[in-house]
């Protein structure tokens, strides 16, 4: 008997029970106490015995039928996870490290905050401003956050000027950001794309033109938002330091830089990550770290190049020339069942 | 004009001319009959405990009032024979001055606010130096405060109240308020402007013009009109940097410890910024920066404090607004029209993407 077979206990499987149970039963009414009873006692004998155990014996049989049932699905469950985190790794690459993930968590955390209690006091003059502070517990809470907000965005600020410095994958991927004349030809060339003029795409590397800028215009950011943030907290010393207008400066910097890196965020960096039609609604990349594979070999394909002829590399394997131009095919080669064949 | 140079004269005057304006004669008989004493000038009477009170009553003051058709015992109405055993009490003006009276009197709902006053409140307390009407207002020489002789017109507000609150009257004859009152400027604010009329509460009370969440209010009421200030060269852009400052942002979220108006400026003691004794004058700026901001130094003067950064007299600062202006635009332009092409490419594509798999369709079929 495997009840793991049985999806659900039914009436049917009760009544088999039960008339299983009443044959056992009268077996050994007959058999274990022969001597010295009347047919009536025999049988008052019989349905006690039958009745004391029928409801356990349902009861316990019911139980262990869901406890298998239960072990199934969740057998199940796991051979299921385990089969898309391995498609998922034959589908998806790698392209962000911990690392990157990390400081990009801290930086957008720390970005929202400074965003929503910041905004309000530069239009402290509409209705919704209001209505954020006082949500949030007032101006004498907002503002710590504000400068909780700050911390964190220089603690990572000091850290990515460390990794970009220490780390080999920091100094490889700064290298790789730096502008150069290629981009502006690339800008061109995908706006003529755009246009129709040009056939061709722009092949991009790691990091195309779009992504340099954004890159750059947190860098800049960073640097006039926590230069004119520090001297605004600590305006009695700046003041004392370098007269009013140092601090007047700051005030005007902080608010325009504020804004523009807040329009800058939503209109073109949600528009790359979110609401262009190919993302919508956006993916887990920033979670995760990986792209999948045809996003990889579209957006980036001199990067992909590089990958491919490094996972080749690493396994051994020719790359037939004509797969190349074939990324469906390349990648079966990638397989683990490419692999094995 | 406490007391007429020709008491007598009037008193002939009033006999003569009470019959014709006044209705009914008893009336004018029984304001005679307290006129027998209280007409004669020097009346007074003194009492066992030394005090000496004056008693005679100018007739005239009274015809002249805005009470003039008034008889003595329509508010000294606990005289009801003459001459009167006793001392009469004070005069309660609510007998008729209240909302929903009939006999004439005005409907204001300042009569209530006086009870909710600082003024009121002491009353109530017990506190006898407590002012009541009579002591603003006056007693028999009553006008309407338009009129240039009531005690309560705007150029008379400031000795009127000043009779009790003696250091602050001497302090704002000083300030730059004063001085205006003196030279006559009709738009120089008196006390009640800014701390009320019947409704002068204690500058802690959230009710207050002067609580430091209503006090830029109050003060906007003049310094925030140009038709105002434009006359005597005073910016009203001041009050606008001020909201904008982080001062200003604070005080409209309801972080009262901000500086509002008068942190800086003072209440009484306003100063025009070039005066020393100013506390906005820039060798007292520290100082008074100083109050919040403990340390600070001279650098504290060294720049406007209501900088305006549209404004090309903020310097530096205006030019750098301008640069941020001109650098957010360009930029959300730009990438603007960098979406936009983005976008326009997709949808064409999509379009050519469907019309050949619709040809291919076709060709199948």
């Amino acid at each position: 008997m495997n009840p793991v077979d049985k999806s659900l206990w039914t009436e049917k499987d009760t009544g088999e029970l039960t008339r299983l149970l009443s044959a056992v039963v009268s077996d050994c009414v007959r058999k274990d106490f022969p001597e010295g009873l009347s047919e009536a006692q025999r049988q008052r004998l019989h349905t006690e015995l039958f009745t004391s155990l029928r409801e356990e014996t349902v009861l316990d049989a019911r139980r262990v039928v869901r406890r298998f049932q239960e072990e199934e699905n969740r057998q199940r469950k796991q051979a299921e996870k385990k089969r898309r985190k391995q498609s998922m790794a034959d589908e998806t690459v790698q392209r962000l490290s911990l690392q990157q993930r990390l400081q990009h968590m801290v930086l957008f955390s720390c970005t929202l905050i400074l965003i929503v209690t910041g905004l309000p006091i530069k239009f402290h003059d509409a209705p919704a401003a209001e209505f954020i502070i006082r949500f949030l517990g007032g101006p004498g809470v907002t503002r710590w956050l504000h400068r909780f907000g700050a911390i964190g965005l220089t603690l990572v600020g000091l850290y990515h000027l460390w990794y970009c410095m220490a780390f080999e994958e920091g100094r490889k991927n700064f290298a790789l950001l730096i502008p150069k004349l290629q981009d502006a030809k690339d800008a061109g060339q995908q706006i003529g794309y755009f246009l129709g003029f040009k056939k061709e795409r722009p092949l991009f590397g790691r990091f195309s033109y779009i992504e340099k800028f954004d890159y750059w215009a947190v860098y800049w950011g960073m640097v006039v938002m926590i230069t004119s943030g520090y001297l605004l907290w600590f305006m009695e010393r700046a003041i004392n330091q370098f007269g009013k207008v140092a601090y007047d400066i700051a005030r005007e910097a902080h608010s325009d830089e504020g804004l523009l890196a807040t329009l800058a965020i939503i209109i073109w960096h949600f528009y790359n990550v979110h609401f262009n039609p190919k993302k919508f609604p956006g993916s887990l990349t920033w979670w995760h770290g990986r792209i999948p594979v045809e996003e990889f070999r579209e957006d980036h394909p001199l990067e992909y190049e590089e990958w491919l002829s490094a996972q080749k590399l690493e396994e051994g394997l020719e790359l037939p020339s004509e797969t190349a131009s074939e990324p469906a095919e390349a990648v079966s080669l990638e397989s683990p069942g490419g692999k094995t064949a | 004009m406490k007391s007429s140079p020709l008491p007598f004269f009037t008193y002939l005057l009033l006999l003569g001319g009470l019959a014709s304006f006044l209705p009914g004669g008893l009336q004018a008989q029984e304001d005679i009959r307290c006129l027998t004493c209280h007409g004669k000038p020097g009346f007074k009477k003194t009492l066992p405990s030394g005090k000496v009170l004056e008693l005679f009553v100018d007739p005239m003051q009274l015809r002249l009032s805005v009470h003039k058709e008034r008889k003595c015992v329509d508010c000294h109405a606990d005289v009801t024979e003459v001459p009167h055993p006793t001392i009469p009490q004070k005069v309660n003006c609510a007998r008729c001055h209240f909302l929903g009276n009939d006999v004439g009197a005005p409907q204001l709902k300042r009569y209530q606010e006086y009870g909710e006053s600082v003024h009121g409140k002491a009353l109530a307390e017990g506190n006898t130096k407590a002012p009541v009407c009579q002591d603003c207002h006056g007693d028999h020489f009553i006008f309407a405060g338009q009129d240039v002789r009531s005690l309560v017109n705007h150029k008379n507000i400031p000795q009127t109240c000043g009779a009790c609150h003696l250091e602050i009257y001497a302090e704002f004859q000083e300030s730059v308020h004063g001085q205006a009152l003196l030279k006559g400027i009709k738009d120089a604010p008196v006390c009640t402007d800014c701390h009320g009329e019947h409704n002068i509460r204690k500058p802690q009370d959230s009710a207050s013009m002067v609580n430091a969440g209503t006090i830029v209010n109050t003060c906007s009421r003049c310094h925030a009109k140009v038709v105002i200030m434009e006359k005597y060269g005073v910016k009203t852009e001041q009050v606008a940097t001020y909201k904008e400052s982080f001062h200003g942002i604070a005080n409209e979220f309801g972080m009262l410890k901000a500086a509002n108006c008068a942190s800086c400026h003072t209440a009484h003691q306003i100063y025009p910024e070039n005066d020393p004794r100013s506390t906005v004058n820039a060798n007292n700026i520290p100082k008074t920066c100083g109050h919040c901001h403990p340390g600070a130094n001279a650098n504290f003067a060294k720049g406007r404090i209501h900088l305006n950064p549209k404004d090309k007299s903020a310097g530096i600062v205006y030019w750098i607004a301008l640069g941020f202006k001109i650098l957010t635009i360009s930029t959300l332009v730009a990438l603007f029209i960098h979406i936009s092409l983005d976008l326009y490419h997709r949808s064409k594509n999509r379009r050519k993407v469907l019309q050949d798999s619709e040809e291919v369709t076709k060709k199948v079929s």
